[in-house]
């Protein structure tokens, strides 16, 4: 038993330290699933010249998978860095709706405790966090929150993907240049899976299909990589247009 | 070592994306966003990643298009690992023999 364990359980019996564990426990299913992509991620970004120690920081610090996936494709060198923050911050944009979200759930915690916390909140860790949270209202449990839980399942969410987009750079060159086998299609696989997840049906993505037609279009037309700008611009530009007649 | 221009462009992401983690808990959670807000910022992301792998879908390889074909197929249905190896393996044999 660690010395933070012990603490934990002197002040609050066994219960503090079940309830990390029950967090490590459900969110262990979504934890294995994201390991391919983890090690895809790692792989692909030493191809694009990227260093295991930078790959590392990178997951490390912003640790939002999403994100990554898009700023490998983008990367360049020197990259083009006022792009690539323009671009995780649009991907990871959700992540104020998010917090939005939990915040009725967290009134109780200080701010001391909530802003770590929130460092560590990605999709999965939101996900569980939240459902228990309503799961324990619903059966009467107070706090609702249970912040342990929640620290559980993003802790161990955070550690398996740094862990894991190391070792696939640490893979990487060992792997070589795979780009003529088809390792190159790993990524339009990935985007369009979490696409998937995010999907609401037609009418919700036609956003999608305007930034994917607009993008395409200045792709073959214009140098550069403004098709990213352009292409997400727009999508954004229809979904406040199309959100007028919802 | 880190080279200092991927150092800063790994920090500013970093920032940018802790700003949106603390962001809805500070600032929206005591207000109600309009309907045209909600749908935006639930958009921005699949536009996002949309823009990135657009273009793909405008390859002038046959065979990458056929492979691009079936990994979109495989997307609609299949978890992650699948898909990565579908597409992967689409792309690697249509290359092969459509080359």
């Amino acid at each position: 038993m660690s010395i933070s364990q012990a603490t934990l359980s002197q002040e609050a019996g066994d219960r503090s330290g079940s309830e990390f564990r029950r967090g490590i426990m459900s969110c262990t299913p979504v934890l294995l699933g994201t390991i391919p992509y983890a090690l895809v991620l790692g792989a692909q970004a030493t191809q694009k010249g990227l260093r295991v120690v930078e790959l590392s920081a990178m997951t490390g610090l912003n640790f939002a998978g999403g994100s990554e996936f898009a700023a490998i494709q983008l990367w360049t060198s020197p990259p083009h860095i006022l792009l690539i923050v323009a671009i995780t911050f649009l991907v990871n944009s959700r992540h104020l709706l998010m917090g939005a979200a939990l915040a009725p759930f967290l009134r109780h915690l200080p701010r001391r405790k909530v802003f770590p916390a929130l460092f560590f909140m990605c999709d999965e860790s939101w996900a569980l966090g939240l459902a228990d949270a309503r799961q324990r209202a619903s059966d009467g449990i107070g706090p609702a929150f249970s912040l342990r839980y929640y620290m559980g399942a993003a802790l161990a969410m955070y550690l398996a993907w740094v862990a894991f987009t190391t070792l696939g750079a640490m893979l990487g060159p060992v792997l070589g240049n795979v780009e003529p086998y088809g390792f190159d299609m790993a990524f339009p696989a990935v985007f369009l899976v979490l696409m998937r997840g995010m999907w609401k049906g037609f009418a919700a993505a036609r956003p999608w299909l305007v930034s994917l037609v607009v993008a395409a279009l200045v792709y073959l037309f214009v140098p550069g990589a403004w098709y990213v700008a352009a292409g997400a611009l727009s999508g954004l530009i229809a979904a406040y247009v199309l959100a007028g007649d919802a | 070592m880190i080279d200092p221009a991927t150092l800063f462009t790994i920090v500013l992401m970093a920032g940018v994306t802790y700003l949106t983690r603390i962001g809805g808990y500070v600032v929206l959670r005591n207000r109600t966003l309009s309907a045209r807000a909600t749908a935006v910022m639930e958009a921005a992301p699949g536009c996002v990643l949309i823009s990135v792998i657009a273009p793909d879908f405008v390859s002038k390889n046959p065979a990458d298009l056929a492979a691009l074909a079936i990994t979109v197929l495989a997307a609609t249905r299949l978890p992650m690992l699948p898909t990565v190896l579908i597409g992967v393996g689409a792309a690697g044999l249509l290359r092969h023999f459509m080359a």
